[in-house]
C-alpha cells in the first residue's frame, strides 16, 4: 500500500525518506543519537515525572479546598459576576471601547474569532518550509502579542476584584426551611427599622451589609450593643443614634429573630 | 542465548517491575480518595433513628391488634423528608405491648390481621398467601422463612414510642 | 496462569501487533528529559493527557453524589463537601484539574507553537489539537455552572448574554444553551449537565483518539 504522493512519514528531520516507503512507521533505531524504547524505558521516565506531577497536584487540592459559594439567588443584585479565570480575558476585552457598545460583535466575536480562526489555520497561514522560531517571525511575532494582551488582559481583570470580599460576601450557609421570624411589633423593631434596615435587609438577611442571623451571626448582647455604636470593619461607626432604652430594645430584637430560628 | 542477552531482560524486567510499582502508586493516588468517597456510605454508622411518639396511649392498646400510623424524619443524604411508617400493635397474654412490622418477611409486601377470612388470628399477606401468628412467628409451608420484624418499643408518660424494626431474637 | 489467558486471547485474536502499535517503537533521544534535560517541554501533552485521566476518574465518581437539579444541585454538592469522607478532596481534584488542564494544555500548545512541529506533515494534528482545546474549554464553561452556586449562576448568565450577541442565530443559540428564552434555570442545569457529561466528553474521546493515532503513525517531529 502506498502512501498519499509525496508525503513524508519521517518522525526525524534529519532523516531523508528511502525509496521505499513501507507501512511501518520508520523504526527510530535507524536514527542517529540515542534512542530508547518507549516501553519499558521511556515510560518509566514519563510515568516518574507523572507520579511528581500529581504529588504536587494532590498537595493543592489538599491545601486549597475547592470553594463553594452560597445557594444561586437570581435576586441577588450585588453579585457581580465573573468568569472562571482562564476566560478572563475575554471578558476584559468587553470593557474597552472598540469591543463594546456599537462594536460588541468585534468585542465578542471579531478579534476572539480571528484569534482563535488564526490559531485553528496556523499550519496554513505560517506554511513556509523553516521550524525555528527565527525563520518565521510573523507567525511568532503574532502569538507573543496574541500572549502578552491575554496575560495583560487577564492580570488588569483579576487585579481590580477584590476576592476576599467575594468569598466573603458569598458564603455556602445551607438555606434554612425554618422561616426567620420577624416580629414587627417588637419595640425594637422600629429601632432596627430607622437605624439598621437599609444595609441589613428587611428580615435580617443581609444585603449591603451581613446577615444579622444566621450561623455565622453569634455575638453576645454586649458585642451587638458595641458594634451597632462604634461600627466593625466597613461598617461606619454612629450607625446607630438614638437613647439608651432603643439601643437596648434592638439588642433584644435581634437576639429575639435569632432565637426563632434556633 | 547469550550471556548478554540474559542480562538484558534482567534488566527489562526490572524496568517492568519499577513500571508497575510507579503506575501502582500513580493509581492509587488517584484513586484511593473517589473510592473512599464511594464506599463512604458503607462505612458511616447508620444512624439509629430514636423513638418517636406515635401518638397511641398505651390505655388504648388492647390484646386485638390494631394498626397504627405514624411519620418519621427521615434524612437521607442532602434530601430530608418525612416517611410514614406503620405497625400491628397489641398486648400480649403477658401484658407486654408487642410491635410489629408490617413488612412481610417473604419480599417485602404488607401483611394485615385477619386479612383473610379463612385464616382467622393471623396475619395474611395477599401478595403469595404468607400468613403468620399472631406473636409473628411464620406459618410453616408458607413463602415467608422468618418472623415479622418487631419494632424498638419504649413507654413514656402513657405514650407509646417506637423506633426501627428489628429482626426478632435481635431486638 | 496469567500467561496462559494471554495465550488463550493471543491464539484467537492476535495481540502482537496491537501491542507493537501500543508500546513497542524506539523513542528518540531529543525528546527524552533523561538525556536533555530541556526535553522536559515534550512532557507537557503526556502531563495534559495524565490530567484528563484525573478528570474523567473525579467526575464519575462525583456524579454517584451530584444531582442536576435547581433544587438540590447546591444542596447535594454541599452534602458531599461537609458530609462525606474524602468527597471534598475528589471535587477539589476535580476542580484544580479543571485549572491546571488548561494551563497544560496551554503550555502544550505553545510548545509545539515555537517549534513548528504542525507544519506539513502534521497540520491535521494541530488542527485536531485546537479543536480538542475549544473543547476543553466548553467543559470548562459547562461544569461551572453545575454547582449552582452565585458566582456559577451568574457567570453563566453572562455567558448566555454573549452567545445571543451571536448575529442570526444568536437568539436560537441562546434557547439551545438554555433551554428557555429568558430564564437561566431548571432547563439551563440539565442542559449544561448533559453537555459537561456526555456530549463534550464523547467529542474528546474521538478527538483524543484521532490525535494519537495522528502521533503513532507520524511519530514526534524531529529536533530543530
Amino acid at each position: 500500500m502506498q502512501r498519499g504522493k509525496g508525503m513524508k512519514f519521517v518522525g526525524d528531520s534529519r532523516i531523508k525518506q528511502g525509496p521505499t516507503a513501507s507501512r511501518i512507521p520508520k523504526d527510530y533505531s535507524e536514527y542517529p543519537g540515542r534512542t530508547e524504547p518507549f516501553w519499558p524505558n521511556f515510560l518509566l521516565t514519563e510515568w516518574l515525572a507523572g507520579a511528581v506531577f500529581l504529588i504536587g497536584f494532590l498537595i493543592l487540592t489538599l491545601a486549597h479546598p475547592s470553594p463553594l459559594g452560597g445557594l444561586a439567588d437570581p435576586t441577588n443584585a450585588a453579585f457581580i459576576p465573573l468568569p472562571d479565570w482562564y476566560f478572563l480575558f475575554l471578558y476584559e476585552l468587553l470593557k474597552y471601547e472598540f469591543a463594546s457598545g456599537d462594536y460588541i460583535l468585534l468585542g465578542m466575536l471579531g478579534i476572539p474569532g480571528l484569534a482563535f480562526g488564526a490559531l485553528l489555520l496556523a499550519p496554513f497561514l505560517d506554511n513556509g518550509p523553516g521550524r525555528r522560531p527565527h525563520q518565521r517571525p510573523i507567525a511568532v511575532g503574532m502569538m507573543l502579542l496574541a500572549l502578552v494582551s491575554v496575560v495583560w488582559l487577564t492580570y488588569s481583570s483579576a487585579a481590580q476584584v477584590d476576592w476576599e470580599g467575594r468569598a466573603e460576601m458569598d458564603k455556602p450557609v445551607p438555606p434554612s426551611d425554618v422561616e426567620v421570624v420577624v416580629d414587627t411589633d417588637h419595640p425594637g423593631y422600629a429601632v432596627y427599622e430607622a437605624n439598621c434596615m437599609a444595609c441589613h435587609g428587611a428580615e435580617l438577611e443581609g444585603t449591603a451589609a451581613p446577615a444579622l442571623v444566621g450561623p455565622d451571626f453569634d455575638f453576645t448582647a454586649e458585642e451587638i450593643a458595641d458594634i451597632s455604636v462604634n461600627g466593625i470593619g466597613t461598617m461606619p461607626p454612629n450607625a446607630f443614634t438614638g437613647t439608651d432604652e432603643e439601643l437596648e430594645q434592638l439588642v433584644d430584637f435581634i437576639l429575639t429573630v435569632n432565637e426563632s430560628i434556633e | 542465548m547469550s550471556e548478554e542477552k540474559k542480562q538484558q531482560v534482567t534488566r527489562r524486567q526490572f524496568l517492568n517491575y519499577t513500571l508497575m510499582g510507579v503506575g501502582g502508586f500513580m493509581a492509587a493516588g488517584l484513586l484511593i480518595s473517589p473510592v473512599r468517597m464511594a464506599i463512604d456510605p458503607i462505612l458511616k454508622s447508620t444512624d439509629e433513628g430514636g423513638l418517636v411518639n406515635v401518638g397511641v396511649s398505651v390505655d388504648d392498646i388492647t390484646n386485638e391488634p390494631q394498626r397504627i400510623d405514624w411519620k418519621v424524619e427521615q434524612v437521607d443524604g442532602w434530601y430530608e423528608s418525612e416517611v410514614d411508617r406503620s405497625a400491628w400493635v397489641y398486648k400480649n397474654e403477658n401484658d407486654e405491648i408487642v410491635a410489629l412490622s408490617p413488612t412481610c418477611t417473604h419480599l417485602g409486601c404488607v401483611v394485615s390481621w385477619e386479612g383473610n377470612e379463612s385464616y382467622p388470628n393471623q396475619f395474611f399477606c395477599p401478595c403469595h398467601n404468607g400468613r403468620f401468628e399472631k406473636d409473628g412467628t411464620n406459618v410453616p409451608g408458607t413463602p415467608p422463612l422468618e418472623p415479622l420484624h418487631t419494632y424498638e418499643l419504649e413507654v413514656r408518660d402513657g405514650m407509646l414510642f417506637l423506633g426501627d424494626a428489628k429482626p426478632q431474637g435481635e431486638a | 496462569m496469567l500467561q496462559k489467558i494471554y495465550d488463550w486471547i493471543d491464539e484467537r485474536i492476535d495481540l502482537q501487533p496491537i501491542w507493537r502499535d501500543i508500546a513497542d517503537h524506539e523513542v528518540p533521544e531529543h525528546v527524552n528529559p533523561a538525556h536533555h534535560f530541556s526535553a522536559f517541554v515534550y512532557c507537557f501533552g503526556g502531563l495534559t493527557f495524565f490530567v484528563v485521566v484525573i478528570q474523567i476518574l473525579s467526575g464519575m465518581f462525583l456524579t454517584m453524589y451530584y444531582v442536576p437539579d435547581i433544587e438540590n444541585a447546591w444542596r447535594s454538592v454541599y452534602y458531599l463537601q461537609t458530609e462525606v469522607a474524602h468527597a471534598q478532596i475528589v471535587r477539589g481534584m476535580h476542580h484544580w484539574g479543571a485549572s491546571v488542564v488548561i494551563v497544560m494544555l496551554l503550555l502544550h500548545t505553545l510548545r509545539v507553537f515555537f517549534q513548528g512541529a504542525y507544519k506539513k506533515p502534521r497540520e491535521l494534528n494541530w488542527m485536531v489539537g485546537v479543536l480538542l482545546f475549544f473543547v476543553m474549554l466548553g467543559l470548562g464553561f459547562t461544569g461551572y455552572l453545575l454547582p449552582w452556586d452565585n458566582k456559577a449562576y451568574f457567570a453563566t448568565q453572562v455567558g448566555l448574554e454573549m452567545a445571543e450577541q451571536v448575529p442570526f442565530i444568536g437568539e436560537q443559540l441562546k434557547v439551545l444553551l438554555a433551554g428557555d428564552a429568558s430564564i437561566v434555570g431548571a432547563q439551563t442545569l440539565t442542559r449544561f449537565f448533559a453537555i459537561h457529561v456526555f456530549f463534550l466528553p464523547a467529542a474528546l474521546f474521538v478527538l483524543l483518539a484521532v490525535h494519537f493515532i495522528l502521533i503513532r503513525r507520524q511519530g514526534i517531529s524531529g529536533p530543530l
